[in-house]
């Protein structure tokens, strides 16, 4: 029976650990970490405890956070590129409530860990900083085996042969590939990860970046990473380039900008506004604030 | 006895100090972690030890270095040398054992062996290259036989299987993953 | 020039949880009382505790009042409690037979030792209105408790039973109990690899949601798959958990849980020494609830004919099919989390869609 209380308190009377985990599904976190950074997209499984937010909202992005984060950590969450969509705000208030000391932040370049859902920040990141993704669907095989024990084959020995037809077979119908987010890339020549649902856009963000990612899956149970420096090729034939999201207006040929901060480079939210017109802004929200903060202190 | 009253390198948030910082350097091998203001004296292989070990994992002392009490501590299952999941061995020994390697399936089974030195800076120099660094960066390690980058190779010869590798001397550690590719010595 | 950032999304949260609040104060009646739910709803809230996998009554019915009556989210409270609890020991394997029976029957036999004995059941009851049940006050409670009180005669009823099957295995019909040492599969602290043990496959149904488990158990029975299942027993009662002693090792009781256990009996098939015995499937879960005992007992029974067969030729007999989709929490949780904002995702989608479009726009205008 082990003599440290695996509650791990740190004050006196608590209910809850620091971090709401148990120090043994912790420690688990932590060695699959370990692993998965050490062999660099392949999904490692793991336990996964039932967090108070439903499967589906973030559990494995969660359970990775909170293996990390320490008092002197601070911490962003954003889905969809905002601070204040409803999922982000929820999981940044349980953070808040769990890990006393830890201090949240809407701005990215003041964040050591940063949980996400579908979008990478388009500030890049520095070698301080940890990017934790929410991942629903691990298995970028998925789409062409069902059954998990061939999955795991094919990964093992670098067989993606039928992911490669399912592209070809898009091609033959459409003249595209029209897989548009969790696009597959290939990780360091081996494994082929699903980078979650990022889009296009964000998936040459992966390649030879300064900080680290890890991927959690809290349903499914699998942990993975890509290290820095690290090589994330997505997928594609020799005569077909990796396309992404142009934001280019049909008919005027023109990329269209964010209409609060003006950028023509950022990824960008589409939506119908009141009248009907249709608008586009930043999808990440610290990215246009900052822009416009710049603006400002030089106007 | 009350968590407040546990020995620095047993409680939870030096855990998490320390997972942070082998985290860092497993990210970019070649890169040193100081974990001194963490130790209180205690032996940096130790400390990686207690960030992962617990009553579900199974260790093999090969050094003997290990008291009863960090035993205790530590929590951990002893097994032989091939069936370990972690593995603590001393760098000027030459490593004669077959240790777990993973399979094609599940290469994350391959162990992770903890190896004594007595520095990571005043050895011969090593040239590393692959996953985590940038064009290729430098390790000196100390008391670390020629025979284990030996092993190592043969050990990491069919990725995705292989061993990982932390280096420690008393106060520091680094991180070989068995994706990094080893010139020199 | 000054912009507004647009904020909200942390506000509209606090509005809805006092939203649901409201929502459950406002009228005329009175607040509910833990004890009114497990009492007086004690199906329900048997629900509760096996899909969240913690014997705690009390809890369970805090969750079903907190969750508004949602079974789902209910034991999703229990199942998230659980999961920071510390792991303190492990008992032994338990044996029903220890079992303080309320409920037992079999559909094999006319008669089984120690009698069938039918319980507070629904079963043979008519689905018909009782009118006089909305309009019930304490007095009506206090009279019904004394009629049933009032006469009874002193217990003559033995508190445990034996098992009808051991008579099937005294005959050599059902093979016998084999001794297993293997540690029992910990699916709170290992995920489903497949293939998995039996343990693992009988612990994820265990706690596994009961609609879930009917449907795919109802396939089988209708003809996707060839359980044709014989109820052996179906029985219901208190068992006593014993934990070892902290000191000593002894096993002391230290409470009693309700368990639903059905023993089904199905298709013969050939034991090695080639003389053919009838086969077991076999479901148990906390609280009172026996449609959820007895899918399990066909899926087990499913999976396991596949299993040795080396076939599977419907989706309640393969392991992953039925094993990966009955947890409650998880389909739930991932049913649920497609209201979440999938904004980024679906220009994703139009951004394909438009590139699409357009190489058939450029085909369809191509000169011949």
């Amino acid at each position: 029976m082990h003599p440290v209380d695996t509650m791990g308190q740190t004050r006196e009377g608590a209910t809850y650990g620091f971090a709401f985990l148990d120090e043994d599904a912790k420690r688990e976190l932590r060695r699959a970490i370990f692993k998965a950074v050490c062999i660099p997209g392949h999904q490692v499984p793991y336990a996964s405890r039932e967090m108070p937010i439903a499967r589906g909202f973030g559990t494995g992005g969660m359970q990775l956070t909170l293996a990390l984060l320490g008092p002197d950590d601070t911490c962003k969450v954003i889905d969809q590129g905002a601070d204040d969509s409803v999922n982000a705000a929820n999981i940044r208030n349980f953070f808040a409530l769990t890990c006393p000391g830890v201090t949240g932040t809407l701005r990215t370049e003041a964040a050591s860990v940063i949980q996400t859902r579908h979008r990478i920040p388009e500030l890049p990141l520095r070698a301080d900083q940890i990017l934790v993704f929410q991942v629903p669907y691990p298995d970028p095989l998925v789409v062409v085996e069902a059954n998990a024990a061939k999955r795991r084959r094919m990964h093992g020995r670098a067989d993606y042969a039928r992911l490669w037809v399912k592209l070809y077979e898009d091609m033959v119908a459409f003249d595209e590939i029209t897989i548009s987010h969790r696009y597959p890339t290939r990780i360091n020549g081996h494994y082929i990860i699903d980078p979650s649902p990022i889009p296009r856009f964000d998936v040459p963000k992966l390649h030879q970046a300064e900080c680290l990612y890890l991927f959690g899956a809290g349903r499914e149970k699998r942990i993975y990473a890509v290290p820095p420096h690290t090589d994330a090729v997505p997928i594609t034939f020799n005569d077909v380039a990796f396309a992404v999201e142009n934001f280019r207006d049909k008919t005027t040929g023109q990329r269209h900008v964010c209409r609060r901060c003006g950028a023509d480079d950022s990824f960008l939210d589409e939506f119908p506004d009141n009248d009907g017109a249709r608008v586009f802004q930043c999808s990440d929200a610290a990215w246009c604030d900052m822009r416009l903060d710049r603006r400002e202190a030089a106007e | 006895m009350s968590v407040l009253d546990l020995p620095r390198l047993w409680r939870p948030e030096t855990h998490q100090a320390l997972f942070r910082r082998i985290l860092d350097v497993a990210a970019r091998p070649g890169q040193i972690a100081d974990l001194s203001d963490l130790l209180d004296d205690r032996a940096a292989a130790l400390a990686a030890l207690a960030t992962f070990c617990d009553n579900t994992q199974m260790l093999a002392d090969l050094t003997g270095a290990l008291s009863d009490t960090d035993l205790a501590f530590l929590d951990v299952r002893t097994a032989p040398v091939d069936q370990a999941g972690f593995i603590l061995a001393r760098g000027a020994e030459a490593p004669r054992f077959a240790p777990r390697l993973g399979t094609l399936d599940a290469p994350e089974g391959g162990a992770t062996i903890v190896v004594m030195l007595d520095s990571l800076t005043d050895g011969t120099p090593l040239t590393l290259t692959g996953p985590g660094i940038a064009a290729q960066a430098g390790l000196s390690p100390s008391g670390l036989a020629p025979a284990w980058l030996d092993a190592r190779a043969r050990w990491c010869a069919d990725f995705p299987m292989g061993v990982d590798l932390v280096l420690a001397d008393q106060t520091r550690l680094a991180v070989l993953p068995r994706t990094t590719k080893i010139k020199g010595a | 020039m000054a912009y507004v950032a647009i904020r909200g999304g942390a506000d509209a949260i606090k509005g809805s949880a006092r939203l649901m609040d409201a929502l459950r104060a406002m009228g005329q009646s009175a607040p509910l009382e833990l004890d009114q739910i497990e009492r007086q709803m004690p199906l329900l809230h048997s629900k509760v505790l096996s899909e969240g996998s913690l014997y705690h009554p009390r809890l369970a019915s805090l969750a079903l009042k907190q969750s508004l009556g949602d079974s789902l989210e209910a034991a999703f409270f229990l199942r998230a409690y659980r999961s920071t609890k510390p792991r303190l020991g492990e008992t032994a394997p338990h044996d029903t037979r220890t079992m303080r029976v309320v409920r037992r029957v079999s559909a094999a036999f006319k008669d089984i030792p120690g009698g069938q004995m039918l319980g507070a059941t629904p079963d043979y009851l008519h689905r018909l209105f009782r009118f006089d049940l909305m309009d019930e006050g304490p007095e009506t409670f206090d009279q019904i408790t004394r009629d049933w009180f009032g006469n009874r005669p002193n217990g003559e009823t033995p508190l445990t039973f034996p098992k009808v099957l051991d008579t099937l295995r005294a005959e050599g019909l059902l093979a016998p109990l084999a001794d297993s040492d293997e540690a029992p599969f910990d699916i709170t602290r290992e995920p489903l690899i497949f293939p998995v043990p039996r343990s693992a496959q009988l612990a994820t149904m265990a706690r596994g949601e009961t609609g879930g488990l009917l449907a795919l158990a109802y396939s089988n029975m209708r003809g996707y798959g060839d359980v044709h299942p014989t109820v052996g027993e179906l029985r219901v009662g208190y068992v006593p958990v014993m934990v070892p002693h902290p000191v000593t090792g002894k096993p002391m009781e230290a409470g009693e849980v309700l368990v639903t256990e059905c023993e089904i009996v199905a298709m013969f098939e050939k034991t090695d020494d080639g003389a053919p015995v009838f086969t077991l499937g076999y479901g148990a879960c906390f609280g009172h609830n026996e449609v959820k005992a007895i899918a399990m007992a066909v899926l087990d029974r499913a999976i396991s004919v596949a299993k040795d067969k080396g076939r599977i030729a419907n989706p309640s007999e393969d392991p992953e099919f039925v094993l990966l989709h009955v947890d409650g929490i998880e389909s739930m949780g991932f049913c649920t989390h497609y209201k979440m904002p999938h904004y980024v995702t679906f220009q994703s989608d139009m951004d394909r869609l438009r590139a699409a479009r357009g190489k058939a726009e450029e085909a369809a205008d191509a000169p011949r």
